[in-house]
């Protein structure tokens, strides 16, 4: 019995020893294995008394399952212990998640959007597949005017509408300013914006037969020329950048009068025109980018919308997100067409 | 239009203290835009852009009158030095006896506006005038020989294109002027056979032969050369409409009918006349020898435009005072009377010839007055706040795009943008008809003469394109098709394509969580003719999922998902009672596919929850049946009973 009790004493010893699951593993083997200390102590029972070899077979059993628990109790001790220690590299990349991306007009026309919602416009949608009407006339340009050049244009083959004309490609968002006096009855005030796709036949290096633009119409009582400019500062300031400059130029449009183009102060040049002292810029012409054309609303658009001239006013403006992108410090576009490519080695870089 | 003048010839007429580098910031400013400036030799080169409405001013001495308008606003005094206008009358022509005869026939009135013309005797024909020839080059113009450059100087100096005939080359010195025939032809000065579309100005000699084709080229039959002595000097104003009529359908884009066709001003033909004769004699020792022709039916009598105080600063958004007004209209040479009415201030102003084209409603003068007072000086105002309401329909179709366009991209799709037109070619090769499609009828190329009815076609296309670059692809576009109406405008609806290189799964996948993130129910069933997967939302058919080729696409009406989509989804309160899972597996087949064990499991049992399919191989599937009640805790027993007998019919 004593031999039990100091076998236990033993183990106890040893077991406080243990660091290691391995050498735990050999102080199991020590015991329970089949050539282990408890089996030997076991063989022992023949020399024992018939009356007490219950007991003593009672006590290794109880023995047995004492060791057994500690070893169990370590061993988990142990391994948690020794994972903690395990080599974690964490200069190795996470899990990897899915990136996918949008087409970099869509972030710009997102962005578009928000800023002139601030200040309380609405995005509206006029047909694209329009009537020489909308397209032309509506906005004082009629048949066979020179005008009508600089807006070169894709008909398409249908039947010609009596009232308005051929079935054409929109060559400009302008076509929806008539379309926009009508849905609000002829009753100011507006605020839209507008921004669609357009379409003119060029193809090459700066042009695509399908472009953007983005068409910015406010009319209501007394608006003039200051809030067209204000509007267009706090839009440059904001997409471009606070640093950014406007300037407003004289120029021609037939649905605008007066008219202007606008420009914006070149990023790369900071608007001097001249990089390193000496070197001409590439980007800008003197120091000023075109961004836009704008105007105040010709009194004949208006009365095509059914808008009193004599008791309103507003101001237009039209410009192309593509220009917005490629003017964008980040972006560095050689060749417009590659947008409309779809090239996935582009796509993923958004 | 461009043009291009120089310094130094600009100065001939102007006289200022600003300097080149000043001229183009402060002309850009307020007038012509000058594009570039750069020095050649001892001169300045600008390059200047002139809008369509302004070609009065597309000259030296039209730059020189902007100037004179312009500079003094940022206090450079500028004066004109010399002012054509007023110094190149017809009196100041010799009167000669011995006269060369010209017989001249006008047969159509609406055709020229003035016709004048002078003969020169005793020309002598030899290169130009140094400063001449200079001037010329660095404007772009080739030297050709003294008459020729004087020709061209007249209009780079005045705006005004004007033609030298050799008079001993007019047949029988006669000049009908009339419009074309169709099929008539004319050779002109480049060699060029042009046969005419008909309804050309043109002038014939008398014997049947086209000398001039009108406004836009001379004739080689009657051009200067060598041997020239006697010639015509040709100065008119046409009606500009039948002019861009025939450069257009000729292609004959010359310089010169690029200022005809916006329209000229009849006053300009006098002292652009005069001042010819002038370097005539002067550089190629011409001498008048006939009389004057001038043929002006209607001169011109100035328009007047009134416009009043209240509408200019009602426009311009500041109060410029009535001085400052009436300098500026002033230096622009408009005369302006002043009127009270009421308690207005009416100006009633006069417009000179040259402007007649461009100024019409007092909107007009607005521009000039605002533009030269400058718009760098008006202040920056936003627009008053209005509250202007957007079709709801509209805003929820904007605001599904942006979130569809998201929540793609984070599952690892890439977005693309497809031009609206696609070619016959694609269109044949789906099977489709180009009967339903709308076409160009003057597109640029075969890439692009149908509008899209589907965007199936140009996502194959996407895929196709980029094989080979990347293995796994999966691209969506959100866009318009435009479904043709008869005798109407199409329908332009908005389309989502979903298009991958992967398998059926995957697509499937993509669609159910899209439309699980949108809270739209939705089911699917299969188009027992085509075997393609329809999407019903509401019983309506949203939209189709198939495969073409080795690619699997899908395609949803965008209008559907905007009328049926959730911010928020019906939320129930959790149910508190036990769910018990139950798996059973199943054989698939046609006839006993996931859809019919949907459907006739849902119907057995009023406790199943959902089912999840959580093993597949082969045709057999392991599916995981959730019960549970909101009334108690089901127990094990309970739920298999209504396993079994989901089971029971299931079975044929």
């Amino acid at each position: 019995m004593d031999e039990i009790n100091s076998l236990k004493l033993k183990f106890e010893g040893e077991l406080k020893k243990i660091n290691s699951l391995n050498q735990l593993l050999n102080l199991k083997i020590k015991y329970l294995g089949r050539q282990g200390l408890i089996n030997q102590l076991t063989k022992k029972i023949k020399q024992i008394p018939l009356d007490q070899r219950k007991i003593f077979g009672q006590k290794i059993n109880d023995l047995k399952k004492t060791i057994f628990q500690y070893l169990e109790k370590w061993e988990k001790n142990l391994s948690l212990k020794e994972k903690k220690e395990v080599f974690i590299d964490k200069t190795l990349p996470g899990k990897k998640y899915p990136k996918g991306s949008l087409h970099p007009l869509t972030y710009i026309i997102e962005e578009i959007v928000e800023i002139f919602e601030k200040i309380g416009f609405v995005r509206l949608s006029y047909p694209e597949v329009e009537w020489e009407y909308f397209a032309f006339e509506a906005l004082n340009m009629p048949k066979g005017h020179p005008a009508r050049d600089d807006f070169e244009t894709f008909f398409i083959q249908a039947k010609e509408n009596k009232k308005y004309g051929k079935m054409l490609l929109s060559p400009h968002t302008s076509s929806g300013q008539v379309r926009e006096m009508l849905r609000v009855k002829s009753q100011p005030p507006i605020r839209m914006i507008n921004i669609a796709k357009c379409y003119r036949p060029n193809w090459d290096a700066t042009h695509t037969p399908m472009f953007h633009q983005f068409e910015g119409l406010c009319i209501d009582k007394n608006i003039n020329i200051s809030h067209l400019k204000g509007t267009i500062n706090y839009f440059v300031k904001e997409f471009f950048g606070k640093e950014r400059e406007i300037r407003l130029r004289p120029f021609h449009f037939q649905f605008t009068e007066p008219s202007f183009e606008i420009d914006v102060s070149c990023g790369v040049c900071q608007g001097k025109g001249v990089i390193n002292q000496n070197n001409k810029c590439k980007v800008c012409k003197s120091g000023w980018l075109e961004l836009a054309g704008a105007g105040m609303v010709h009194p004949n658009v208006l009365k095509a919308g059914g808008i009193d001239p004599k008791k309103y006013s507003g101001w237009a403006f039209g410009f192309g997100p593509e220009r917005c992108l490629m003017m964008r410090e980040e972006v560095k576009l050689d060749d417009i067409r590659i947008l409309y490519e779809n090239d996935i080695r582009f796509l993923e870089k958004f | 239009m461009n043009i291009k003048i120089t310094d130094r010839w600009l100065r001939d007429y102007l006289d200022t203290e600003a300097t080149p580098i000043e001229i183009q910031k402060y002309l850009s400013l307020c007038g012509p835009s000058v594009e570039r400036i750069y020095k050649v030799d001892d001169d300045f080169i600008y390059e200047i852009e002139i809008t369509s409405n302004r070609v009065d001013s597309a000259s030296v001495f039209g730059i020189a009158q902007e100037a004179k308008a312009i500079l003094p606003m940022f206090k450079k005094r500028t004066n004109l030095k010399l002012n054509p206008l007023k110094k190149y009358k017809f009196s100041l022509l010799d009167k000669v006896e011995d006269k060369l005869d010209l017989k001249i026939k006008i047969l159509d009135k609406t055709i020229c506006s003035r016709f004048t013309a002078i003969i020169l005797d005793n020309i002598s024909i030899k290169p130009s005038f140094d400063q001449i020839k200079k001037r010329l080059t660095h404007v772009g113009i080739k030297s050709i020989n003294n008459v020729v450059d004087i020709s061209n100087y007249l209009m780079v100096a005045l705006g005004q294109p004007v033609h030298v005939f050799d008079y001993d080359k007019i047949g029988k010195k006669t000049m009908i002027m009339r419009l074309s025939k169709k099929g008539e032809t004319i050779v002109t000065l480049d060699g060029k056979k042009i046969i005419l579309p008909g309804n050309d100005i043109v002038i014939e000699d008398g014997e049947g032969k086209l000398i001039d084709l009108c406004g836009i080229m001379g004739g080689l039959n009657s051009a200067i050369d060598n041997k020239t002595k006697r010639v015509v000097l040709f100065v008119q104003t046409y009606n500009k409409t039948f002019i861009r009529q025939t450069t257009m359908t000729t292609g004959q884009r010359t310089v010169a009918a690029t200022y005809f066709e916006k329209g000229l001003d009849e006053e300009r033909v006098e002292p652009t006349l005069v001042y010819g004769v002038e370097l005539l004699k002067k550089y190629a020792h011409g001498q008048i020898n006939s009389r004057l022709y001038d043929i002006y039916p209607n001169p011109y009598r100035p328009r007047r435009v009134d416009i009043n105080n209240a509408l200019i600063d009602r426009l311009i958004g500041v109060i410029i005072n009535k001085e400052k007004i009436i300098e500026i209209l002033e230096n622009l040479d408009f005369s302006v009377q002043q009127k009270k009415e009421a308690d207005q201030l009416i100006f009633q102003v006069s417009v000179p010839s040259y402007r007649q084209h461009d100024i019409h409603i007092p909107e007009d003068l607005i521009e000039e007055i605002a533009r030269i007072y400058g718009y760098h000086r008006l202040p920056s105002r936003l627009s008053p706040p209005a509250i202007v309401v957007q079709d709801d329909k509209l805003n929820r179709m904007f605001k599904i795009q942006q979130k569809i366009k998201y929540f793609l991209k984070h599952l690892g799709l890439n977005e693309v943008i497809n031009y609206s037109m696609i070619a016959k070619k694609t269109i044949n090769q789906l099977n489709l008809s180009p009967k339903n499609f709308l076409k160009l009828s003057n597109s640029i190329s075969e890439e692009i003469e149908y509008l899209r009815i589907s965007l199936i076609p140009s996502l194959i296309r996407n895929l196709e394109n980029n094989s080979g670059k990347k293995e796994i692809l999966k691209f969506f576009e959100i866009a318009k098709v435009y479904l043709p109406q008869k005798n109407n405008q199409p329908d332009e609806i908005y389309h989502l394509g979903i298009a991958v290189n992967t398998d059926f799964f995957d697509l499937k996948g993509i669609i159910e969580s899209l439309l699980n993130e949108l809270n739209i129910n939705y089911r699917f069933e299969i188009d027992k003719q085509s075997n393609e997967l329809k999407v019903l939302i509401n019983d309506q058919l949203a939209g189709i999922l198939k495969k073409i080729n080795q690619y699997f696409i899908g395609e949803i009406k965008l209008e559907i998902l905007a009328k049926n989509f959730k911010l928020i989804p019906n939320y129930k309160p959790i149910n508190p009672f036990a769910i018990i899972k139950l798996d059973l597996t199943l054989e698939l087949s046609e006839i006993n596919n996931f859809a019919r064990i949907k459907k006739i499991s849902f119907q057995t049992s009023k406790f199943l929850e959902k089912i999840e399919l959580i093993n597949l191989y082969k045709n057999r599937a392991s599916f995981r049946f959730y019960f549970a009640s909101d009334k108690k805790n089901l127990t094990e027993e309970e739920a298999k009973s209504e396993l079994k007998k989901i089971s029971k019919n299931l079975s044929f």
